[in-house]
């Protein structure tokens, strides 16, 4: 997904989709896991420096298995509230993460916009908040908005072998 | 020097550690050089100057964010998360460089591990640069059905749909048939054997002493000064 957005230069990740998947269509297990390994395999080309960031996939992994058990996918307005809440959750303890261990600077868009803001005036923790939390809700929303159109667009065949999935977007 | 495939990840694992117990911003510096100088020393300049490149950013944003808003102590304080962060990016990417998927699966194999765990870290990294290709095919498949990839930022929102949704359908089906491969060789069905017996040799043992001895002299020090 990193090379899609990279291509379409967007100032995203999207880094969670995979999380987000998994969880939706196999539960908590399956989730945790995926967002662990995927930080795990990032780690092993970029370093294991961003390892407690794993926590975030966690938690991204637990609210989309909350998102689909309540039929969250179900429509697109309803992928979109569970993406900004998400994103929401997501933001605020990346920026406890980002600002305890890494003193405000991670990866370079957020850090770019945290400098800013810190530029402007904003105290450190104030601005490292504020970037985690604006960004990570535009990136959880369109992971959210994505993964509820992938699902509502699976075969119903595939979809048999997953109830979770089943649940997320049936009525 | 062949080292056991587990001993360059509990390296990095006491690199981290050092990073974070050595007195700031000499400890960290001094470890930072350290590891170069493995990397030089292992004839592993590729690592090193993708470590360089990697932390380019975060020196640039920890020198404007700490060193020129804060000044005086922020200055030190840059330098040694600087220094920190590169080391341990610089330790993870010598211990990628040295890592063998296969050689990795026997290691896991001979101490007991299932099978599963250590199949799924090497499925998803076979599986990175196969998604990349494919998403570039995708990409240029929707290009030439006139979809546009640049201009305003929500037009390029909107071309992400057509990218990433065959994507993601392409590859929930391409999982779904490696399951069943999977469950007809039986994976999963039991305790398996390594076709080659892995163990930790004696380099393995000086080095992860040596590095067990440096994170408990370091917290020693720390604690008692």
């Amino acid at each position: 997904m990193g090379f899609v957005v990279n291509q379409l230069g967007l100032p995203v990740y999207l880094d969670s989709t995979g999380t987000v998947l998994v969880a939706a269509l196999a539960g908590p297990g399956a989730g945790v896991l995926a967002g662990v390994v995927s930080q795990l395999v990032r780690s092993l080309y970029e370093g294991f420096v961003w390892l407690p960031f794993g926590l975030i996939q966690v938690l991204i992994a637990l609210m989309a298995v909350l998102a689909a058990s309540r039929g969250g996918f179900r429509t697109l307005w309803r992928s979109a509230g569970w993406g900004i809440a998400t994103g929401l959750v997501a933001g605020l303890l990346s920026s406890l993460i980002s600002y305890f261990i890494f003193k405000g600077v991670t990866a370079t868009g957020v850090t770019a916009v945290t400098t800013l803001l810190a530029g402007l005036g904003l105290s450190r923790e104030a601005a490292v908040t504020t970037a985690s939390v604006g960004t990570d809700l535009v990136d959880k929303l369109l992971v959210f908005l994505l993964v509820g159109a992938a699902l509502r667009g699976l075969p119903a065949r595939m979809m048999s072998r997953y109830p979770l999935g089943a649940r997320a977007t049936g009525p | 020097m062949r080292l056991h495939p587990f001993t360059p990840f509990l390296l990095v694992l006491a690199t981290a550690l050092l990073a974070v117990l050595l007195p700031a911003p000499l400890g960290p510096v001094a470890l930072l050089v350290v590891v170069m100088l493995v990397a030089v020393a292992t004839g592993a300049w590729r690592a090193a100057g993708a470590a360089i490149l990697l932390s380019v950013p975060l020196w640039i944003f920890l020198l404007l964010l700490h060193g020129a808003m804060r000044g005086g102590e922020g200055w030190q304080a840059a330098v040694a998360q600087g220094a920190r962060l590169t080391a341990i990016i610089a330790a993870s990417l010598l211990a990628y460089r040295a890592f063998r998927p296969a050689r990795f699966l026997d290691a896991a194999a001979s101490r007991g591990w299932s099978s599963g765990s250590a199949l799924l870290i090497l499925a998803t990294l076979q599986a990175a640069p196969r998604l990349r290709a494919r998403a570039a095919r995708i990409l240029e498949a929707q290009r030439s059905r006139g979809l546009r990839v640049r201009g305003r930022p929500l037009g390029r929102i909107g071309a992400l749909a057509p990218v990433a949704l065959p994507l993601i359908l392409q590859t929930l089906g391409e999982v779904d048939a490696r399951a069943m491969a999977l469950e007809t060789r039986a994976v999963g069905g039991g305790r398996r054997t390594a076709l080659e017996n892995v163990r930790l040799r004696w380099p393995d043992h000086v080095l992860l002493a040596a590095a067990a001895l440096a994170v408990v002299a370091a917290f020693c020090w720390r604690a008692l000064w």
